[in-house]
């Protein structure tokens, strides 16, 4: 009689438990992870990145879990609006179009516009580089410009450039690495692309260079579905704000933005343990520290 | 060098995986659909035959990637069903792989003269013993070296899902080479590039391989078929 009372208990806590774990709801996050400094994959194919860092900060701050998946640029906002996914997670820009299929949190980084062009060594300066068309040039001398399809960037392009009677064409890419490497092989004269991520680029090779930086003031925000129907958007905001007063928002721009990434990456493996334990303050405050070293 | 090394150590422990778990679900979906729908266009009754047809010439004649984003935004857009990216994308190929291999089927089937049927008939076979014992034998064998091109291309065309988000071999190769382009620069994109067309050739060979040696074995002395696979 004791041992099936026994049984029967642990039973109930078995089942107790299980079902505590599964209040811990999980929410798929989507995410273009082909862009550094907001996400990418290192070298051990972890998915890292600012988006994410904040993502993961704020779903252990309001006791969530999340998956985070690899997706192409221009199938996340489907897949984020029919409920596929639950949380979009990309560097999107908040947009009166795409909101017609997703509903934005509020604006978590404001972004310009970079127009990346190939260098020429610079003759007065040995080791230097200047740009080889200049910014004037590459956006309204015949040439041809480079974007990631259905990015704010080849948005600017078709509506300030294209529309306004200046001599450009644009050509767009599934992918902005390809983009990249399509400047430099030649087969585009220019990139337009959000500046963290131009900056990066051109940080990684002497043969491409920032020529100018537009000022567009685009907000990013991450996004669920229309109508927001699993009430993340509210989190998400209040997850912001906690980020904002506990110092990890800042260390994490301080950790990501204007480093160099395989620092950042060895700074992300040596601190993630720290955020998988619940210490989200420590987590940001070493991989700055780390990154920054 | 190390780069070369994590790199390919990256495709094969978490792209492979998918492709090849992706390519055998298809290949064998194929066979179970593609096969009786051979059958039935050969044997079955008229209306039968017809839809048979229909089915077939419907799956083989949609592009692919069509195929894929039409059962996954599609179906997702106009009937609210949320298939995960690696459903739509298994149902999507496995559909066309069984149009494509219904007809190396019926054409196996279809080669097998029409004297047999007859022959076994006259020796008191009824006509579904005849099929099974005389025609489906035959057929089999007939169709190890045209299936070999399907298995060829089921296991390239598997790269095409990585479009609505399945971490397969090319999708883990666009990360990849995301990576070292920020960090190497941009002529390493063509690097990783040929790794992962390397692994796709090394896939593709053995497994004909394996599908030649299957031939060779099922091999039936006086069974007219000249040639045999060279290795």
């Amino acid at each position: 009689m004791k041992k099936t009372s026994v049984i029967i208990l642990s039973l109930v806590l078995a089942i107790g438990a299980f079902t505590l774990a599964a209040f811990a709801e999980t929410y798929k996050v989507a995410s273009d992870t082909t862009w550094p400094p907001f996400e990418w994959a290192d070298a051990e194919g972890n998915l890292l990145g600012f988006d994410l860092d904040v993502m993961r900060c704020i779903a252990m701050l309001q006791g969530f879990q999340i998956e985070i998946s690899s997706y192409d640029w221009d199938i996340i906002f489907d897949d984020v609006g029919s409920g596929r996914m639950d949380i979009g997670a990309s560097g999107a820009t908040i947009k009166p179009e795409r909101e017609l299929k997703v509903d934005f949190s509020a604006p978590y980084w404001t972004s310009d516009q970079a127009i990346l062009v190939r260098t020429v060594p610079d003759p007065e300066n040995p080791g230097q580089f200047l740009p080889e068309i200049n910014i004037v040039e590459a956006l309204a001398g015949g040439y041809r410009i480079g974007a990631q399809l259905e990015t704010t960037g080849a948005g600017w392009i078709e509506d300030q450039v294209i529309a306004k009677g200046f001599d450009a064409s644009l050509n767009e890419y599934t992918l902005y690495p390809l983009a990249v490497l399509d400047l430099i092989n030649g087969n585009v004269d220019a990139v337009i692309q959000d500046e963290p991520a131009s900056v990066a680029s051109a940080t990684a090779e002497d043969a491409i260079m920032v020529a100018g930086v537009i000022k567009t003031n685009e907000n990013f925000g991450f996004f669920v579905a229309e109508g927001d129907p699993k009430g993340l958007l509210a989190l998400i905001d209040d997850g912001v704000e906690q980020l904002k007063d506990l110092g990890v928002y800042d260390n994490l721009i301080a950790a990501y933005m204007g480093t160099d990434l395989v620092k950042v990456e060895e700074a992300w493996r040596a601190s993630i343990g720290l955020l998988e334990s619940g210490d989200i303050v420590g987590f940001a405050s070493q991989l700055a520290a780390l990154a920054n070293e | 060098m190390s780069t070369i090394w994590q790199s390919l150590y990256l495709l094969v422990a978490k792209g492979l995986p998918t492709t090849i778990l992706l390519t055998l679900a298809l290949l064998g979906m194929g066979i179970l659909l593609g096969f009786p729908i051979a059958f039935l266009q050969v044997y079955g009754y008229r209306p039968i035959r017809w839809f048979c047809r229909g089915y077939e010439q419907v799956f083989r004649g949609i592009p692919a990637l069509v195929l894929i984003l039409l059962f996954h935004s599609g179906l997702s857009r106009s009937f609210g069903i949320l298939l995960p990216p690696f459903v739509s994308g298994l149902i999507a190929l496995g559909l066309r792989s069984s149009a494509y291999q219904s007809q190396i089927f019926r054409g196996a089937i279809q080669s097998v003269s029409e004297g047999q049927m007859l022959a076994a008939r006259s020796v008191g076979m009824s006509k579904l013993q005849a099929v099974w014992r005389i025609v489906l034998p035959q057929a089999f064998r007939l169709s190890i070296p045209p299936w070999t091109n399907e298995y060829s291309s089921v296991l390239k065309d598997t790269s095409l899902v990585s479009a609505i988000g399945v971490l397969e071999l090319l999708k883990q190769t666009t990360l990849i080479f995301t990576r070292v382009q920020f960090i190497h620069g941009s002529r390493w994109i063509l690097v990783i590039l040929i790794l992962a067309a390397l692994i796709y050739w090394v896939l593709t060979y053995f497994g004909n391989a394996g599908l030649g040696f299957l031939e060779n074995r099922m091999r039936i002395p006086g069974f007219e078929v000249k040639g045999q696979v060279e290795r």
